[in-house]
């Protein structure tokens, strides 16, 4: 891909509130980034790995989130490309901070975010000409619901909890509360994806679609406090 | 923090840096010529003393057999290059998947497994080449029903979530100590394989996370008192290594270089590689 030199990007203009969202994103993540590496130090060594990859989570996204912030004010549009470039590498390692934290589920939750990010994928870029963006979004969107309940989301309602919910809720220390922030995240904060992908594409759902910008701020602010927050909860059991 | 998790953080700064201040992709070349000269010759120019001091190591019976198995292994694979080129890719390809996945995997499972190895090896290159696709096309003109495949219907971003899905099969796939950080440690790769071009992709992760951990590990088992020392006894295969690509490069047949600059390395490389996986399987056997 083209290089971009985000050191030397343009400034955002006065107004441009989704350009300062993206400025956010940006030096939020970084933040993060250097506060988790920080706590890797400090915790206990089972949660070591576990702080790495909130590092990474927030690293990853930051230099994309440089990157976006070019691509917008240099008026080149929306950062789609960009945006499922940091989703393909982050969504995975969020999932598997379950995994960490509860050493069950790795496999389950690893092959629902591949059918998730990849049918997502399929359904927004149109790629295979197969189908259409409304069905792909069905899949992707039922194996998001599958992850969901496979982390106990449900189980916030006192609803039925798979294999990875129960492991969080049986945890021990702190791990049973750091899991319902987690859940809680998976639920609400993860719901902006599907949310934004109806945004984006035609379907029986268009009544949802919504402006270049005011998607992307949706998404900004919406991937911040979800990598972030997924970090900060496993350092709330980590500490 | 050991020696392999340094070498890789030294990797990770100069590509964020490279990815951050972006770098001009005609000066690609020469940071890849920089590594490899530095770095990546000089990790497999101490193999024919490694041989011997490596408990572990195949026997050879004197320094002779040494060197006539080793430099027949090298010409053999020069020959294979000039007589099919697909062969010599093929062998190529199949050697250093075994053997960038068993440096891989250091750190986070036994070398043994040899089935994991040639997979997370295969997994690294195939996420190198596909999310450089269309350079690679221009450099492997020797293969046309490849190099004529039209692919620009296809982005940039299939192609990485092809490789992470692989990746997630395979690591999911496996008995691994450490799965989550061999996979993180590995999407990093991807990331930095995904913003700069193939041969930056490739120094960066020939030069950090394969040829300076083994390096680093080959200093420790010398047992020398300093660094310098230690890389001053790479030198004088490596500056035959480069005579020795110099001179092929001189005497070329067109079939072998032609006008293909990255090519004939990757040629020098493979036969390199080729006689100095053997010894390094013995080497990294307890590591």
């Amino acid at each position: 891909m083209e290089m971009l030199n985000f050191i030397l990007a343009g400034t955002i203009e006065p107004g441009d509130f989704t350009g300062f969202t993206f400025f956010i994103g940006s030096v939020s993540m970084l933040a993060a980034t250097v506060w988790f590496l920080m706590q890797h130090g400090q915790v206990d060594k089972k949660f070591k790995d576990s702080m790495l990859v909130a590092a990474l989570i927030t690293g990853i996204a930051a230099v994309h989130y440089f990157y976006m912030r070019e691509q917008w004010v240099a008026g080149l549009g929306s950062p789609t490309e960009l945006r499922y470039i940091d989703w393909i590498l982050t969504v995975p390692l969020m999932v598997v901070e379950f995994a960490l934290l509860t050493g069950v589920g790795m496999r389950k939750l690893f092959w629902l975010s591949v059918v998730m990010l990849v049918t997502g994928y399929f359904g927004e870029s149109g790629v295979t000409g197969v189908g259409n963006a409304a069905i792909w979004g069905g899949v992707s969107g039922a194996a998001y619901f599958w992850m969901a309940y496979e982390v106990g989301c449900l189980s916030l309602f006192g609803g039925p909890s798979g294999a990875v919910g129960n492991a969080l809720t049986g945890g021990s220390g702190k791990i049973p509360e750091a899991g319902r922030m987690l859940q809680w995240f998976v639920l609400v904060g993860w719901a902006i994806y599907p949310l934004g992908y109806m945004a984006g594409t035609d379907g029986w759902y268009n009544f949802v679609a919504i402006d270049e910008g005011a998607m992307n701020i949706i998404y900004n602010v919406g991937d911040a406090i979800n990598k972030i927050g997924f970090g900060m909860a496993v350092w709330y059991a980590a500490k | 923090m050991n020696v392999i998790v340094k070498s890789k953080l030294a990797g990770l700064i100069l590509a964020f840096s490279i990815i951050f201040f972006g770098l001009e992709s005609s000066y690609s070349i020469l940071l890849f010529l920089f590594i490899m000269l530095s770095i990546g010759i000089p990790h497999g120019s101490v193999d024919h003393i490694i041989a011997f001091i490596n408990p572990k190591a195949r026997k050879f019976e004197s320094k002779l057999t040494f060197y006539v198995v080793y430099l027949s292994l090298i010409v053999f694979n020069i020959i294979l290059w000039v007589i099919s080129p697909f062969l010599g890719l093929l062998v190529f390809l199949i050697v250093s998947c075994y053997h960038f996945g068993e440096t891989q995997v250091i750190g986070y499972n036994p070398t043994e497994n040899k089935t994991l190895n040639f997979v997370i090896g295969a997994n690294i290159l195939l996420s190198l080449f596909l999310n450089n696709i269309i350079e690679l096309q221009e450099i492997l003109y020797i293969l046309p029903q490849f190099a004529s495949l039209d692919l620009s219907g296809f982005d940039s971003v299939l192609y990485l979530l092809i490789s992470v899905a692989i990746l997630m099969l395979s690591i999911v796939n496996f008995e691994i100590k450490r799965k989550v950080p061999l996979y993180a440690e590995i999407t990093i790769l991807y990331m930095v394989f995904f913003h700069t071009d193939l041969l930056t992709s490739f120094a960066l992760y020939f030069g950090f996370c394969h040829s300076l951990p083994m390096l680093m590990l080959e200093f420790k088992e010398f047992k020398t008192d300093s660094f310098i020392k230690f890389y001053l006894k790479t030198l004088p295969f490596t500056i035959l290594s480069i005579i020795f690509g110099f001179l092929l490069y001189q005497f070329n047949n067109d079939l072998l270089t032609s006008d293909n600059l990255i090519l004939f390395v990757f040629i020098i490389i493979s036969s390199l590689t080729l006689p100095h996986v053997f010894i390094m399987k013995d080497f990294v056997k307890d590591k």
